[in-house]
């Protein structure tokens, strides 16, 4: 796969398993060495062209436009530089100088990507060499503004598995022990009726009837009804999710909401239902003015409404954008703590995680939760599914974190499609914000606190934020499920859990050891939070890339000469005799055990 | 001793057992509580009903006890253990709650009712009773004491105490002299403590002409010799007796040169590089009029031993580096925000209060000097002198930073700890003076060894897998100076060790037998402080020096020493190909370099600001090869790739510790999985031996921490005690003392809580 945004320097985060299914054949221009085509993948132009590598200075070689990527190799043979970059990855692109700037480089062009970094090219003047590259360039990297499919519906990759096989909504909620006769699945969005933005199985309190769930609609921001979305099988607490009560600035009520409300608190007997609004107070008053708004505490006596103060989309953003200033091309380097706390994006991601830890905490203490946020689609999915990664073990595996991305993330309708900007030429759109990058950034912090807890390791990380732009697999396509349907995602694209799937091995994180029944705090303090540089910096070529992190690979090592240790013992006891094996089950020591019994105990399943 | 699994006989043996018998009291039942004590030690002075806070809001959990001053420690027995049994490491000279006396910065004493603080000295005066005793400690814990139930009298005293014995007058007065004394006490010189001072020890000391002979060789410093001219400290007070020197320079020639240099220091060679070029370190002259003469004497000297006779280049370290003020003032300031600000408040402004502590960038610019030192050795293939004015701070860190990254011998556990002795001990690091162990020139106090352990600590970081020790090893030899119990720490220098033994031992009238003076054990008889188990925390399960080239083709190999100095010889020459993984030999790439330098040149002004410079260059091209952990290795300077030393400097912050995580996680699978490794290579052994060696070999042998169990192998998680703490717990090592630092007003209206009916009936308010 090939395929992903890597600089000739990174550690390609993807290994690439799908060269096998490359169709020379399709190619009719001159081969390239190193570069590997996906099948569906077509060349559309080449062009002499000067790289300006913000770390080697201007680098001569040869482009390559195709309708998935833009592949740069220098021709200097010296210093070999490689660009590879899914034409998703570009935000923006832009034309710099020009007939009037002098200088031999000066036609330019300028182009931002979503994943941390900018290029720079130079044309030659002669031949209108950059208004063409510009126009194909432009064309196929924003194929949406132009009439044109996004690549996963052109890509012909086969995989032996079906990522799209991953999330079965009724199985995974048959895992939590659901429905029972607190909780029972209804079929009221069927086919979106009752909200466009919500998956088609739903389950909700069993006392609450469909026509209810119809009027408590009504008073919740896009139909967004609370809903459950995990379940502690020991406690019967619940986490269930949803948008801003339409409270407004008259202060209206709504009897069915607050029953409803009512009935998920006494699902599991308990006295109160805490409500956790994930934006910080004065932005929920401040709701009250466009209709929104939050649960007053006259008209929810049973409930405690706590504030958790994470900022918009928009502060995100913003941070974001200063990060990338301090990280790319150099990194700050005279007052780079300052710096770093300047962009607040450790901050966020503190707040973030800070308040799944309270959801958690409240949940495996017995008390029901129900989180909001304005839609319930951003910082709501966060806190969700952070929360339910912290308490329920089996997200933590590489298969349930997929499940738990398709459940939170995809079905619950976190606008992907607008947040990313997918094939979308107008790179300034005030949707767009790098809220699912935050989350897999919380993510990441707790696999750092927790090594030996989570089944993926790092590299899945990366591998998962380079697809969310990329536009090759249909996972992270569109707003909403509804969406996703009538677009027939799951039947023309591929989903990148086939990829992830096909190649588990690369994705499993050796220290992993399952504990079924921990909840894992992670501690949300600044001492701890790291920036991921890996992942914000690894286009620095000052920074060395080891395919994986030392300690993993040293690992991984030590595991391959263990397993040739034991095969060499079996050989020996094989080809051995009675003697020397009669002398080794003469040990007196509990410790040494035998190689026999150790044969049988040792095998792990790595 | 406080993890209940006492194992083999130690020197405890010789302390008094604990009394059980309980005795009768008005409120409770209390045991006997007597202090553990250590030859030589004896009790200053105690006081009964002492309650130790243990943290938190409540003080449900605090313990109550005796608290007892002696000469050598501040020790806390406790009448009830911890709340939770805890994992710690069970140290042989203090208890779970001992500190010792070399230990306290500062003993505070406050009267909550009358909201009274005193910052305790040496013989001073109390004019109130002390409610409450705050440790601030050396090594970042602060830990309090109640006296609410105590006397007023007796808590009074046990202050004064703790303060005064804190502040010795004389080297001599360091616990060291009694314990090391005792030893020669009694009968026939059998060594009370157990200890064998040097003997059996694999570390060389650099204390003799052998070790430095056997390092020249290590080296191929051929063009190099052993001076004595120092024996006796003839002509320098700050030198070791044996040192190393050109061939060329006669001893009367260094005679002569003496005196032109601070303190007669006569210029050390420290190392060479393969390359034939060599670290040398060297004062400031004394005579700027006479310096030009003699150094070009010297250097000409330098140039005479190198096989490509090349240049010197001179490198000032008190031009490019902090001073030993800039670096005590940074580690105040980060000690401040560790460990004395409120933990919530101090969080949002964490990072940049950090960096205006300095400290991470003082090690930062540590670490880039020592890689243009590399750089001048490796790449320019000429031989660097260190110059700082005394010789004896910014030079000990910076030679062996360049070493480490240079020498894989060094990054082993004792070729590391060879590195200190040579490098810190022997060529007179003043310790005495910058661990301020006698409290009386603040102006010396320095943490340039602390600050040298975080450098090594920030490479350890970066390349885990190449040293043989841990970050625990490094934690507790940083803690271990303020055990002023080894010869390594206590001193000035050799001279000074050898004066203060030989006037101990006549004015003690101790009989020395064969020895000159007094043999003060070296922090390396590592089993003075931690039993044998608890020394295989300090094993790293990643260290590539050991056990990834051992199998060759199906055979199984030890490691030995050779293969790694064959290794380290090998860095220019390419490496033997079962390590070259895959990447071109270094010989490919010096040519390369070349080539590149002049082919980039013309574009460069377009994008970047500034032309890089040759070591940048040097260190880019190095940082686009793999990294070869038996050859040079370089840090990665950004400061994004810096961090701060949180065992160190975090681990008594139970806000911060995380419960069954932190990298000790992963820690703990890879030291069970290479005892498995270990297990199998012992019985594939036994195979080959045909049964020649015993099948328990493994049992006493094994060096990891955690070990393979052999029963049927499960999925266990971490076990419970790890934290990120480990070994180290914060509780009851870090009670932030709400009182001070915040307004006396408040205080005070907090203060009627703490009131007790002793102090009421005491004080009028």
């Amino acid at each position: 796969m090939a395929s992903a945004p890597i600089a000739p320097y990174s550690s390609s985060p993807l290994g690439n398993s799908s060269s096998q299914h490359t169709s020379r054949e399709s190619l009719k221009m001159e081969p390239l060495a190193g570069f590997v085509s996906l099948p569906g993948e077509e060349r559309i132009i080449d062009k002499d062209i000067i790289y300006m590598c913000p770390f080697n200075g201007a680098l001569k070689g040869k482009v390559f436009i195709t309708n998935y990527r833009l592949y740069f190799k220098s021709t200097d043979t010296e210093t070999p530089v490689t660009l590879n970059v899914p034409l998703g990855v570009i935000s923006r692109i832009e034309k710099m100088g020009g007939a009037t700037s002098r200088g031999e480089n000066s036609y330019g062009l300028d182009i931002t990507c979503k994943d941390m970094r900018n290029l720079r090219f130079a044309l030659k003047q002669e031949g209108h060499s950059r208004r063409d590259i510009f126009d194909i360039l432009f064309k196929y990297a924003f194929p949406l503004s132009h009439g044109m499919q996004l690549f996963a519906f052109l890509s012909q990759e086969k995989y032996e598995e079906n990522g799209w096989n991953v999330y079965e909504p009724m199985e995974e909620f048959r895992r939590q022990g659901l429905p029972n006769n607190e909780w029972r699945v209804t079929f009221i969005n069927k086919s979106y009726e009752l909200c466009d933005t919500y998956p088609t199985i739903l389950v909700v309190p069993y006392k609450a009837p469909d026509e209810d769930l119809r009027r408590v609609g009504t008073f919740r921001s896009r139909c967004r009804i609370p809903v459950l979305s995990w379940f502690h099988k020991q406690n019967h607490a619940v986490i269930t999710r949803c948008s801003q009560p339409l409270v407004g600035m008259s202060g209206k009520r709504n009897k069915d909401d607050e029953r409803y409300l009512d009935l998920i608190r006494e699902a599991n007997g308990t006295t109160k239902l805490t409500i956790y609004d994930a934006r910080p107070n004065v932005n929920a008053v401040a709701n009250k003015a466009t209709g929104g708004g939050y649960e007053g505490e006259d008209a929810y006596q049973n409930a405690e409404l706590v504030f958790l103060d994470i900022h918009n989309i928009h502060v995100m953003r913003e941070s974001l954008k200063k990060l990338k200033d301090i990280v790319y091309p150099n990194v700050e380097e005279s007052h780079w703590l300052s710096s770093l706390e300047s962009t607040h994006w450790l901050e966020h991601i503190k707040l973030v995680l800070s308040g799944a830890i309270q959801v958690a905490d409240k949940v495996s203490s017995g008390y029901s939760v129900m989180v909001h946020c304005s839609d319930g689609w951003d910082r709501t999915a966060q806190l969700t599914s952070l929360s339910m990664l912290m308490l329920d073990s089996y997200y933590r595996t590489l298969r349930g974190f997929q499940v738990l991305l398709e459940k939170e993330w995809i079905s619950f309708g976190h606008k992907f499609a607008s947040r990313i900007g997918h094939g979308d030429k107008n790179h300034a759109d005030q949707d767009r914000s790098p809220i699912f990058l935050q989350f897999i950034d919380c993510v990441w912090q707790m696999t750092k606190q927790f090594p030996t807890a989570f089944e993926f390791n790092e590299r899945l990380l990366v591998v998962i934020l380079d697809h969310l732009y990329s536009c090759r697999f249909g996972t992270f396509l569109y707003n909403c499920e509804s969406a996703r349907d009538s677009n027939d995602v799951r039947t023309k694209t591929v989903s990148l859990w086939s990829l992830i799937n096909s190649d588990t091995s690369s994705y499993t994180n050796p220290f992993y050891t399952p504990e079924s029944s921990r909840v894992l705090y992670p501690v949300a303090s600044m001492r701890h939070l790291e920036l991921w540089v890996n992942y914000y910096i690894r286009w620095n070529p000052r920074i060395q890339h080891q395919q994986q992190s030392p300690v993993e690979q040293r690992y991984k090592e030590l595991l391959a000469l263990r397993d040739q240790y034991l095969k060499k013992l079996e050989e020996l006891q094989l080809t051995d005799s009675a003697p020397s094996s009669t002398h080794l089950t003469n040990s007196s020591t509990p410790n040494a055990a035998t190689p026999n019994q150790h044969i049988t105990h040792l095998q792990t399943p790595f | 001793m406080f993890s209940g699994k006492q194992t083999k006989p130690t020197f405890k043996s010789y302390l008094p057992p604990l009394q059980t018998d309980v005795k009768r009291s008005p409120q409770l039942p209390i045991k006997k509580l007597e202090a553990k004590l250590l030859p030589g030690e004896i009790v200053v002075n105690e006081a009964n009903f002492v309650k130790k806070c243990i943290g938190g809001e409540t003080c449900q959990d605090d313990l109550w006890g005796k608290l007892v001053c002696t000469n050598f420690k501040v020790s806390f027995i406790a009448h009830n253990s911890l709340p939770q049994q805890r994992f710690q490491c069970a140290h042989r000279l203090l208890g779970e709650h001992d500190v010792p006396l070399a230990c306290v910065e500062q003993a505070v004493t406050v009267n909550d009712a009358k909201g009274k603080q005193k910052v305790l000295g040496s013989n001073q005066k109390l004019k109130f009773n002390p409610t409450e005793l705050i440790l601030y400690c050396k090594d970042f814990r602060i830990i309090r004491f109640r006296f609410d139930e105590a006397g007023p009298e007796s808590a009074k005293k046990v202050c004064l105490a703790i303060a005064h014995y804190s502040h010795p007058a004389d080297p001599q007065l360091l616990f060291g002299f009694e314990y090391v004394g005792k030893r020669y006490h009694g009968s026939t010189g059998e060594r009370v403590n157990g200890v064998d001072p040097g003997g059996g020890l694999q570390t060389p000391l650099f204390d003799c002409s052998s070790d430095w002979d056997r390092e020249i060789k290590r080296t191929g410093a051929s063009e190099w010799r052993v001076c004595t001219i120092n024996q006796g400290y003839f002509i320098s007070p700050s030198l070791p007796e044996f040192f190393v020197v050109p061939v060329s320079l006669a001893d009367q020639d260094l005679k002569q040169y003496a005196c032109y240099f601070n303190s007669q220091r006569i210029p050390l060679w420290c190392w060479n590089h393969p390359s034939g070029s060599a670290l040398v370190r060297m004062s400031n002259n004394s005579d700027p009029q006479q310096q030009r003469k003699v150094e070009q004497r010297i250097s000409s000297a330098i140039t005479k031993s190198h096989p490509l006779r090349s240049d010197v280049f001179k490198s000032d370290l008190d031009k490019n580096l902090p001073n030993i003020q800039d670096i005590q003032a940074a580690l105040l300031k980060l000690r401040q925000i560790c460990v004395i600000e409120p933990f919530e408040e101090s969080e949002e402004k964490w990072l940049s209060s950090l960096e205006s502590s300095r400290w991470i960038e003082y090690v930062r610019t540590f670490l880039r000097h020592a890689v243009e030192v590399v750089y001048m050795l490796d790449s320019r293939h000429v031989s660097v002198i260190l110059l700082e004015k005394e010789d004896r701070d910014l030079s000990c860190v910076i030679s062996c930073l360049v070493q480490l990254m240079c020498d894989p011998h060094c990054r082993s556990l004792h070729g590391f700890q060879g590195l200190i002795q040579k490098e810190w001990v022997m060529a007179g690091h003043r310790f005495l003076d910058r661990c301020n162990h006698l409290k009386k020139n603040d102006r010396e106090e320095s943490p340039v060894f602390l600050l040298f352990l975080d450098c090594v600590w920030q490479l350890w970081n970066q390349y885990p897998a190449a040293f043989e020790f841990t970050e625990v090893y490094l934690t507790v030899l940083g803690d271990s100076m303020w055990l002023p119990i080894f010869s390594t720490f206590l001193f000035n220098c050799p001279r000074q060790r050898a004066e203060h033994s030989r006037d101990f031992a006549i004015s003690k009238s101790i009989h020395l037998g064969q020895d000159q003076a007094l043999r003060f054990p070296p922090v390396w008889d590592w089993s003075q402080q931690f039993s044998l188990k608890d020394q295989t925390l300090f094993n790293n399960p990643l260290y590539v020096g050991k056990i990834a080239t051992c199998v060759q083709n199906g055979t199984v190999k030890t490691f030995t020493h050779r293969r790694s100095k064959k290794n380290y010889s090998s860095t220019l020459r390419g490496l033997p190909s079962a390590l070259r993984n895959g990447s071109f030999s270094h010989h490919d790439t010096l040519t390369r370099r070349n080539s590149l330098v002049l082919r980039l040149r013309p574009d460069l002004s377009q994008t970047r600001e500034q032309p890089e410079s040759p070591s940048e260059r040097f260190v880019r091209d190095w940082f686009s090869r793999p990294a070869d952990l038996q050859g040079l290795l370089l840090p990665q300077l950004l400061p994004s790739h810096l961090s701060l030393w949180k065992l160190y400097f975090l681990r008594w912050v139970p806000e911060i510790q995380i419960p069954q995580g932190g990298p000790v996680t992963a820690f703990h699978k890879l030291s069970v999985l290479t005892d498995e490794i270990e297990m199998l290579q012992n019985q594939l052994r036994q195979y080959k031996g045909a049964g020649g060696t015993p099948n328990n070999t493994h049992v006493e042998h094994s060096k990891m921490y955690f070990k393979a169990t052999s029963t049927p192998h499960q999925s266990h998680g971490p076990p419970e005690y790890l934290s990120s703490s480990f070994p180290f717990s914060p509780v009851g090592n870090l009670c932030r003392p709400g009182i001070l630092g915040t307004p006396l007003r408040k205080f005070l209206n907090g203060a009627k809580i703490w009131l007790s009916t002793e102090t009421l009936a005491n004080e009028t308010i």
